[in-house]
């Protein structure tokens, strides 16, 4: 093999030779200029973070999304609007918000998380107004505050638009019609028997106990429940020394009533998680065989595979 | 000028021959492990920047339709020319590339004389502009070369390219002023587009061994290295309802508007130089003026002012071109006409507006006419004079 064509001086063929590389391959892509463009645009607008992953695609809203399958449209957008990448993704960060969602603690709940979760598929990314998102945080983070949440990072509702066209479900003059309450339910003891729920609840929690209660007495504030006997369904953090002594707390939950409590001599099905060094109770249900409902959570519960993030995201 | 003309002259009496591919023999089919284990090799070979072998290896003997692009683009040496044809995926991704740092380009310098503009079906791309040694020359060098380097750290990331993949050293434990976080997903591998870029890219100019060449070269590292600074940290907080108490995290590109942004503000305080005699550095081109760092973009000559349509300049003229009648910077129609005066054209423009979400789901706007005015730049009067010089 000879030496390779070497270039003399700087003639008009001489600057540039990258340059030359990409005359030659635009001028065989020139007739789909328009298309490329359009299509980069697309894919601009979409991406806010890594912006160039995987094209969005349009794909079914599967039904095991508790969050978001029965919000209205049946379709989303893939890679979605909080950058999860793959559904297995999607359905690992959603599923912490279903409990939130059955406490019903405001009317769009559920059309502001899916518009970021699953959003709708359209021509561009439409994001929620900015009114419903403080409304949904306003009403719903006094009850996450219950679980030790606050409102996170990825939900913040400067970043949402107000002027601009945005997804809402009720204009935002309509007066909410606000429900009268007497007292407000422990929002940990306000909780619908059903298994799908149960499940659910127990895929967002850390631990998990059957147990009975000694006693309960308040303590700054909050509800301090001393367990007598403990069995674990789900260890999570809590380490096996420390079940001996563990003690659990229903927060800020000093005087609002707990239904469940009224009556000690049950067994309990108990769910939670740790927030520095205290274990908050964020579910709480009689351990009733006798219940349907029950019999059948504890069926499922053998055999169900939470999300885990670990799975999701290598 | 005279120079110039001379050079002119030289290539038309020196026509290019297309090299016509000669065919082979088919060889027998490589197996994939196989094939890898050579592409490894290859790697290798490229990383401890071996000197490479001249023969093609002969797995590749099938890739014809690479060799035939490899062989139709002009002014490639031997070396651009062998990695050419060994890498043709990562080819294809810089050819795409391409488009996004012209666009680039032209985003930045849409608002000034000379704009970036390339020639269609000119093998050169921006014509005669690159010849000179000037500060829109560096832009460019420096531009195309972090477009490359972002291109393949892309296509890296993207799986695209099967002699690379995501950073694979980017692995463990950290943490930053946030807290603790582990790395994962998929961290760009710039250090490969980086070096690929470096070899590709410097080919040519290593082998001339002029002023113009070191000027390249310079301003091709100062490419390289932007884009690297905006290697940024992204995060997914993937605790329970979305909290930060577990967070991995990725070194990610920034979009290439950040490179393009920063690159211009070099152009902006570019230095102008010339070559040392032993020709091996840059010095001030003259008494007071600042000295170059490695971040600056440095040139030799003065630009043009690009008013008016001059060929053996690089120059295409600001006629025709849209001015803003208000504005006092380089967009307005006094600098941008080069004093010529502008001509005013009324246009109805129907753009959707007031734009509402229907539940669910459907966006509808109303149609609004706006009635504007677009204001060109005159043409010399005396352009076919000019033309003729």
């Amino acid at each position: 093999m000879g030496v390779g064509r070497s270039a003399r001086g700087r003639g008009g063929a001489a600057s540039g030779v990258l340059l030359a590389l990409a005359a030659a391959l635009l001028a065989a892509g020139s007739a789909s200029e328009y298309d490329y463009v359009s299509f980069q645009s697309d894919i601009g607008s979409y991406q806010s973070g890594r912006f160039y992953t995987k094209p969005p695609q349009c794909v079914d809203i599967p039904v095991d999304l508790r969050l978001c399958h029965n919000v209205g449209y049946k379709k989303m957008v893939l890679p979605n609007l909080l950058e999860h990448e793959t559904m297995a993704e999607v359905k690992q960060q959603a599923s912490s918000w279903v409990p939130l969602l059955n406490k019903n603690c405001h009317m769009g709940t559920q059309v502001f998380l899916c518009s970021l979760f699953a959003p709708v598929c359209l021509d561009r990314p439409i994001y929620p107004c900015r009114w419903l998102c403080e409304a949904v945080r306003d009403s719903c983070e006094p009850v996450m505050q219950f679980f030790g949440f606050y409102w996170p990072e990825m939900l913040k509702c400067d970043k949402f638009p107000e002027g601009d066209v945005c997804i809402a479900m009720t204009p935002p003059n309509t007066t909410e019609a606000s429900k009268p309450q007497g007292t407000t339910v422990c929002p940990p003891c306000d909780n619908e028997l059903k298994s799908e729920a149960i499940i659910e609840h127990l895929c967002a929690s850390e631990f998990a106990l059957r147990m009975k209660i000694k006693e309960v007495k308040k303590e700054n504030g909050d509800k301090k429940i001393v367990p007598k006997k403990k069995k674990p369904l789900k260890l999570g953090p809590i380490k096996k020394k420390e079940l001996k002594r563990l003690v659990l707390f229903l927060k800020n939950g000093a005087d609002c009533p707990c239904h469940q409590l009224d009556n000690l001599s049950h067994n309990f099905l108990i769910m939670g998680r740790k927030v520095k060094s205290q274990y908050l109770l964020t579910a709480i249900h009689k351990w009733d065989k006798k219940n349907k409902e029950f019999k059948n959570f504890m069926k499922r519960m053998k055999n169900h595979e939470c999300p885990t993030f670990q799975s999701v995201f290598k | 000028m005279l120079k110039l003309q001379g050079e002119d002259e030289a290539a038309q009496l020196a026509p290019r021959r297309a090299r016509v591919p000669v065919p082979r023999p088919t060889a027998p089919d490589v197996s994939p492990s196989s094939a890898r284990l050579g592409l490894a090799c290859l790697l290798l070979l490229l990383l401890l920047t071996l000197p490479a072998r001249v023969d093609t290896s002969w797995w590749y003997i099938g890739a014809l339709g690479a060799r035939v692009i490899c062989d139709n683009i002009p002014g490639l040496v031997s070396r651009q020319r062998q990695l050419c044809q060994r890498y043709p995926d990562i080819m294809r991704s810089v050819g795409e590339g391409a488009r996004e740092w012209i666009r680039e380009c032209q985003h930045q310098f849409r608002h000034h004389r000379w704009n970036c503009t390339t020639l269609d079906r000119d093998h050169t791309v921006f014509g005669r502009a690159m010849l000179r040694s000037s500060r829109e020359a560096a832009f460019v060098y420096a531009i195309s070369s972090a477009g490359v380097v972002h291109a393949i750290t892309r296509a890296c990331s993207q799986g695209e390219l099967s002699v690379c993949s995501c950073d694979p050293y980017t692995r463990g434990r950290h943490h930053d002023q946030r807290g603790d976080f582990d790395w994962g997903g998929c961290s760009d591998n710039i250090h490969y587009g980086v070096r690929f870029a470096k070899a590709f890219v410097d080919a040519k100019e290593k082998r001339l061994k002029d002023a113009r060449a070191l000027m390249n070269l310079h301003n091709n590292r100062c490419g390289r290295t932007a884009v690297r600074r905006f290697l940024k940290l992204e995060c997914k907080c993937h605790g329970v309802s979305g909290s930060c108490t577990l967070r991995t995290c990725w070194r990610a590109l920034s979009d290439f508007r950040r490179t393009g942004d920063y690159l211009r503000r070099r152009y902006d305080g570019a230095v102008q130089v010339t070559a040392t005699q032993d020709g091996a550095n840059f010095t001030a081109a003259r008494q007071g003026y600042r000295h170059a760092t490695r971040t600056d973009l440095v040139y030799f000559d003065n630009s043009p002012d690009y008013c008016v349509l001059d060929k053996a300049a690089g120059s295409l003229g600001t006629a025709g071109r849209v001015c803003s009648k208000t504005s006092k910077g380089t967009d307005g129609c006094e600098i941008m006409c080069c004093g010529r005066g502008y001509d005013t054209t009324r246009v109805t423009r129907v753009t959707q507006c007031e734009c509402k979400f229907h539940w669910c789901c459907a966006v509808r706007c109303k149609e609004c006419r706006n009635t504007v005015d677009v204001h060109t730049c005159k043409a010399p009067k005396k352009a076919e004079w000019l033309d003729q010089t």
